[in-house]
């Protein structure tokens, strides 16, 4: 995982060399967004299934301990083993063990954020158990070694010679890097795979909470194979992941699909309400589910930031950042990339020194929040997570003196026009076309890739006074 | 790892306030559903948008019909498959009157899955061998040429997944116009069986290049036949 070794800094220069990549990003971005507008205008009064949707997401987070008890009745009234995990490496513990118990030894998974957030891949191989990502997408990053670069479409960022030659190793051939080809050699590969699993991994895309059921939705049919044929099926699910019965189900998947892909549906959505019948001929008949808190409750208790928990990570407001789509996924660096794992990210991991460039990774221009089918007030959020941010005193050195020094002068009239005065002078040496253009550090940090404006020769205030003088 | 009570009082401490002992108020849902007006519309709108996703589908009134259906869409290909594979043909062990009578007319013999073998990954084996897995739906949905397929010991969920085809036959009665309809009635049935599928087209990537790809894993081919009585 060399993403998570290097500095922002590095990772955002390496994005930007990489021209491939910023132009996949945005054809990528360009292509969701574009069909997210169709499947959006086409429903119509598509505002309307907005308000139902923040207002369904709503109510579930501010009964979240009702529908969560709910759902953990309703799944062990069954015989559904529940597992609540505080931690990421409670959550791990808890699936190794499931492994081991069984003696497993080839793990399917089909997508799963939370499966990421934990790292889980990293310490199953650790144990020596074969695990698979299913998702083909998934699947490439897997052999790649590399985190997500998107939500929706996780190895985006990779061109189909670099899939075709991730894959020749396995194949043990040459393989031509056409499209066809390369699913074809998928597709026979997990066959096999699929039929010999022995325990099964999902996510969870929402929870039904009055009958206990789990709704999962995926384009390729990974998702319904990983739930149908092993004997043993896990399924991870982030504790907010709550819908409170069907009736509002169908206003949240049809916010979701035509918001991620712009798809009516896709092409699978399996509700399971697990395990299986014990005449059914196939399905899962030990089934776990594995809730995780990490430090959601403590968003929970964070009035503002406890829409943040509304999300049903469709990757609309990815497709229409402006710094994701110039940056892709990687730069940010976390396993929740664009502008909701810029919120997310730093609450969950609760670590800013690592996480306190996200905040930032924004223009603050508000296109994702209009994008976001349940309408998180997401640039808002980036706002106020700058603001704990500099309360919590870690922004860097310079920034504070800056602003110090920015207070010190702003609140002194006199000592200012002094400054302002010194100011057009020095800068001479430094200024081109009216704009500075260079400097000595702090200063060189902007100028070294932009240009500001000059200091004007005659300051606001003198030309203010001026004009009082004339009339 | 924690106890159920001590997780949700954690909760429930966030928010400020006891664990509600009542089920909180329902929002309202105000959202102007997709309304067809008739059935012949339902149909015939269910069939476009199952076509435009890139499936097959067909009408028809009686099983001669059906017969024709399925030797145009199949022609002689099943008896070539039947040289290699005797159970080329998977199926429900019951399906509607009208499937079981074509398919015996047509002399395809079907394979029933959950009676093929006594080992579930026997079974799967036959499953990923089969040519084409043939089911019925539950329901329909026409505005995005959806079936839903409820699970039951008589039936099994691999057979509309791991063989390359999958059809299915649907009563023209259970195309319903949108997915709340839908699932007003799975919630009408109280407990859910432990599956319930909604397939919407053949399986779909676009994950190489944004470049769209069919049957990364699941069928490659779908066909639907609504029964029109
Ligand atoms: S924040 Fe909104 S737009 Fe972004 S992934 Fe979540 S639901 Fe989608």
């Amino acid at each position: 995982m060399t993403m998570y070794n290097q500095t922002t800094d590095e990772r955002v220069d390496k994005a930007l060399a990489n021209s491939f990549l910023r132009q996949a990003t945005r054809r990528a971005t360009d292509r969701l967004r574009n069909n997210k507008y169709k499947a959006s205008a086409e429903l119509g009064n598509w505002e309307e299934w907005r308000a139902a949707g923040e207002a369904i997401r709503k109510n579930v987070i501010s009964n979240l301990d009702y529908y969560l008890n709910q759902l953990i009745e309703q799944m062990e009234k069954r015989g559904v083993h529940v597992h609540l995990a505080k931690t990421p490496a409670d959550a791990v513990t808890v699936v190794r063990n499931i492994v081991s118990e069984h003696n497993a030894k080839n793990v399917l998974k089909s997508k799963s954020m939370i499966s990421e957030e934990i790292h889980l891949n990293h310490a199953l191989e650790e144990d020596g158990i074969d695990v698979v990502e299913t998702d083909l997408g998934e699947y490439i990053i897997q052999i790649a070694g590399e985190p997500p670069s998107h939500i929706i479409v996780p190895a985006m960022h990779k061109t189909r010679q670099q899939v075709a030659d991730l894959f020749e190793p396995i194949a043990g051939h040459a393989l031509s890097s056409d499209t066809p080809t390369l699913t074809r050699f998928v597709r026979t590969q997990m066959r096999e795979k699929f039929l010999r699993g022995d325990i099964g991994i999902t996510g969870c895309n929402f929870a039904v909470a009055s009958t206990g059921s789990i709704v999962m939705v995926t384009n390729e049919g990974n998702g319904r194979m990983v739930s149908t044929l092993p004997r043993v099926q896990i399924t991870l699910m982030g504790m907010e992941r709550i819908v409170p019965s069907f009736r509002e189900l169908d206003i949240l998947l049809n916010l979701l699909a035509r918001s991620a892909t712009g798809q009516r549906f896709s092409s699978y959505t399996t509700i399971l309400t697990p395990p299986k019948n014990t005449a059914d001929p196939d399905g899962p008949e030990e089934y776990h589910l594995v809730i995780l808190d990490h430090n959601r409750s403590e968003i929970l208790g964070d009035k503002l930031f406890r829409s943040s928990l509304n999300c049903i990570r469709c990757g609309a407001c990815f497709n229409v950042c402006p710094v994701y789509r110039q940056l892709g996924g990687h730069a940010y660096g976390s396993v929740y990339s664009g502008p909701i794992g810029s919120v997310i990210t730093p609450l969950l991991e609760k670590d800013w020194k690592k996480w306190g460039h996200l905040p930032y990774f924004s223009s603050l221009c508000g296109a994702c929040s209009e994008a976001c089918p349940v309408r998180i007030p997401l640039h808002d959020l980036l706002v106020k997570l700058r603001m704990r941010k500099t309360q919590s005193g870690h922004t860097p050195q310079v920034e504070r003196q800056i602003f110090k020094a920015y207070r010190y002068f702003f609140t002194r009239e006199k000592t200012l026009r002094r400054a302002l005065r010194l100011g057009a002078h020095l800068q001479r040496p430094f200024v081109r076309n009216q704009r500075i253009t260079g400097g000595p550090p702090p200063l060189s940090n902007w100028t070294n890739s932009r240009t500001l404006p000059m200091v004007a020769p005659k300051p606001f205030m003198q030309l203010w006074a001026d004009l009082k003088n004339k009339r | 790892m924690s106890n159920t009570s001590d997780f949700i009082s954690n909760l429930a401490a966030k928010l400020g306030r006891p664990t509600p002992t009542q089920p909180p108020p329902q929002v309202k849902l105000s959202v102007p559903q997709y309304q067809l007006s008739s059935s012949a519309e339902r149909v015939s709108v269910f069939l476009q948008n199952w076509q435009a996703l890139g499936g097959k589908g067909a009408i028809v009134r009686s099983e001669d019909e059906t017969l024709q259906c399925l030797k145009q869409w199949f022609g002689e290909q099943p008896i070539t498959w039947f040289k290699e594979n005797s159970k080329a043909l998977l199926a429900w062990d019951k399906l509607p009157t009208i499937a079981e009578s074509a398919f015996s007319s047509l002399n395809w013999p079907l394979t029933r899955y959950s009676q093929s073998a006594f080992d579930p990954r026997d079974r799967y084996s036959i499953a990923a061998s089969a040519e084409l897995g043939i089911t019925g739906s539950d329901w329909g949905i026409s505005l995005s040429g959806t079936v839903v397929v409820k699970s039951d010991p008589l039936r099994g969920r691999a057979i509309s997944l791991l063989p390359p085809r999958h059809l299915s036959f649907i009563e023209s009665t259970k195309i319903q116009d949108n997915l709340f309809n839908v699932l007003e009635e799975v919630a009408a049935l109280g407990s859910p069986p432990a599956a319930i599928e909604m397939i919407s087209g053949p399986s779909r990537t676009s994950d190489i290049e944004m470049d769209l790809s069919i049957g990364v894993h699941g069928p490659i081919e779908v066909y639907v036949i609504v029964i029109d009585h």
